[in-house]
């Protein structure tokens, strides 16, 4: 088990946005979080990764207890995410904003980068070198000196990916990194997500777009913070519980 | 000067170098040619005031609105003044150990600060500034209260000369190692807390260590220059040190250019010596700063810094070359 979750809760003042929430992820499993606006899904990411601290619960991941940890000790102990409305670095280049997502176990110190050493000089090319391999998996490496925010909104769902790869992550969470996309970039998008396991980096992803079930091993349904479906893609399709929340209640006389 | 060709930005790697060596050559033989002390005095002040708004613009591109940077200037001077004038220490060693005492405070607020962002973090330090100016009064005993402190141990005799020299020495050595700061991976990742701190800290960066680490060498350097500055004009009083003096610096960085190196240096030397030179506008000046910030944000989007590039683009434009802009 990666990712443990037990009996976790957030109250926003009187409003559980998650609710006595359990959920496992395997290794190298490809999870999906799905469930309608406002279930949860985002809360659950921010909650793993420390932005926001849990009301009561705990997280493990690796079998370490992270609950409350802040975000950049989540990040260095190997869980990598992007965001719904997915800030970037603005104002770097494509890949200035992979390369400096590389400060994690740096191999040069401060000093060394202050005092230009060959250690540091050394580092440095190594990090060039993989965040040029990261933007040809994300497919950006022909536009590596665009800046950021001049990017089309897909570019910049894959910038996110990218960025969050640089961690080296064991768990990478993806937030929606379908939303906005035509279906050209979602299918390059599911391929490289599909491309990133096999590099040993399993994924949970939230998402609206149901052709993410194509990818998934296993499909977790929310809806008000709570738990209402678990199973293959094939099964969550099926459940009575998951259409009534996304269509409402049939009114079947 | 950058190394790595991650942070190398092409086209000027010899002009630029070239250029800054022969405005140092510049300023180091004027003294040969300008007598009058008036203007090595404007000279020294300007040397002074670039420190400070360079020092502070690592601060601001970390995404920390800093509005108290004049007052770590002032507690760099009045410490190494008053350590001067009470334990008759020389000025040499009570420089550094301003700006020492300034980057020790200076850390030590950071990390309190660093707590919030944005518009609460400008509100704390504007009342950290204000709380300096009261620190000040409340020892009148030592720094002379609301009227100042006087006698201050000079560093040299009465000419200027040797201060000119002193003050393009620290500037020179200060920009150098702010220069290389900003331009290797400490800069880069100073720099991501600004764009966003939500992503740098999903990637690992510690916020409150990179904060404290800028607001530490900020006010390094802002003490040492105001530590020098105190052993220079010999008489120090409060309200150069106050909130309005360090909205003043912010405005040398708006509009100099907050996106570059050159911009607070720019930013500086041009209102240090405009107001110098048109002394009968002097009281107008806010309304002149108003006036250039909005001049700056409609016109120059990257301030004074932008000017050059913008005439040549214009010109362009009009020769009918029009369509090169970079992307």
């Amino acid at each position: 088990m990666l990712l443990e979750i037990n009996k976790l809760t957030k109250y926003f003042g009187g409003l559980a946005a998650i609710s006595n929430f359990d959920m496992v992820v395997n290794e190298l499993e490809i999870v999906g979080l799905i469930g309608p606006n406002g279930a949860g899904k985002t809360t659950l990411f921010n909650l793993i990764t420390g932005v926001l601290k849990p009301t009561s619960g705990k997280v493990k991941f690796d079998g370490k207890d992270i609950t409350g940890k802040k975000p950049h000790v989540v990040a260095e102990l190997g869980i990598g995410r992007t965001f719904q409305l997915n800030p970037l670095f603005a104002d770097y280049t494509v890949l200035e904003n992979v390369a400096a997502s590389f400060n994690l176990r740096p191999k040069s110190s401060y000093v060394d980068a202050y005092f230009n050493t060959a250690t540091y000089r050394k580092n440095e090319a190594d990090i060039l070198n993989q965040s040029l391999e990261i933007l040809q998996l994300v497919g950006l490496d022909k536009i590596q000196d665009e800046l950021a925010k001049n990017l089309p909104h897909g570019y910049q769902k894959m910038l996110g990916i990218g960025r969050a790869l640089a961690v080296k992550p064991k768990l990478l969470l993806l937030d929606e990194p379908l939303g906005g996309m035509n279906s050209d970039e979602i299918d390059f998008t599911m391929t490289a997500i599909r491309k990133t396991r096999q590099r040993g980096v399993t994924v949970v992803v939230v998402e609206h777009n149901m052709k993410i079930m194509d990818l998934c091993d296993r499909v977790i349904v929310i809806n008000f913070g709570h738990k209402i479906a678990e199973g293959s893609p094939k099964e969550v399709r099926g459940n009575k519980e998951v259409i009534q929340a996304y269509f409402g209640v049939a009114h079947v006389a | 000067m950058s190394d790595s060709q991650l942070y190398v930005k092409g086209d000027n790697k010899i002009t630029k170098p070239a250029l800054y060596t022969g405005l140092v050559i510049l300023l180091a033989i004027l003294p040969l040619f300008v007598k009058s002390p008036y203007y090595l005095n404007v000279c020294i002040l300007t040397f002074t005031y670039i420190v400070a708004a360079v020092s502070l613009r690592v601060i601001l591109i970390s995404g920390q609105t800093s509005l108290a940077h004049a007052a770590f200037m002032g507690i760099g001077a009045y410490t190494s003044a008053v350590l001067a004038k009470e334990l008759g220490w020389t000025p040499w060693i009570c420089i550094p150990l301003g700006a020492l005492v300034t980057t020790g405070i200076g850390i030590l607020v950071a990390f309190i600060f660093s707590r919030v962002r944005a518009l609460l973090f400008g509100m704390l330090t504007i009342f950290f500034g204000m709380g300096i100016i009261y620190v000040i009064q409340v020892f009148s005993k030592w720094t002379g209260g609301y009227a100042g402190i006087m006698g201050i141990t000079p560093l040299f005799g009465i000419s200027k000369v040797p201060y000119y020299y002193f003050f393009l020495g620290i500037t020179v050595v200060s920009l150098l190692a702010l220069y290389r700061f900003e331009f290797c991976r400490i800069g880069k990742t100073l720099k991501t807390l600004d764009q966003s701190y939500l992503v740098a800290s999903s990637v690992g960066i510690d916020e409150v260590k990179t904060r404290v680490l800028a607001v530490g060498v900020g006010s390094f350097f802002v003490g040492l220059i105001g530590a020098a500055y105190a052993h220079y004009t010999l008489v120090l009083s409060p309200t150069s040190f106050g909130v309005l003096q360090s909205i003043y610096l912010v405005m040398y960085v708006l509009i100099g250019g907050l996106g570059s190196f050159a911009g607070p240096i720019i930013g500086t030397a041009v209102l240090v010596i405009i107001p110098e030179a048109f002394r009968g506008l002097k009281g107008y000046s806010p309304f002149i700063f108003a006036g250039l910030l909005l001049i700056i944000n409609f016109l120059m989007p990257q301030g004074l810094v932008g000017l050059p590039q913008l005439i040549r683009s214009r010109l362009e434009h009009r020769k009918g070359k029009g369509g090169t802009h970079a992307p």
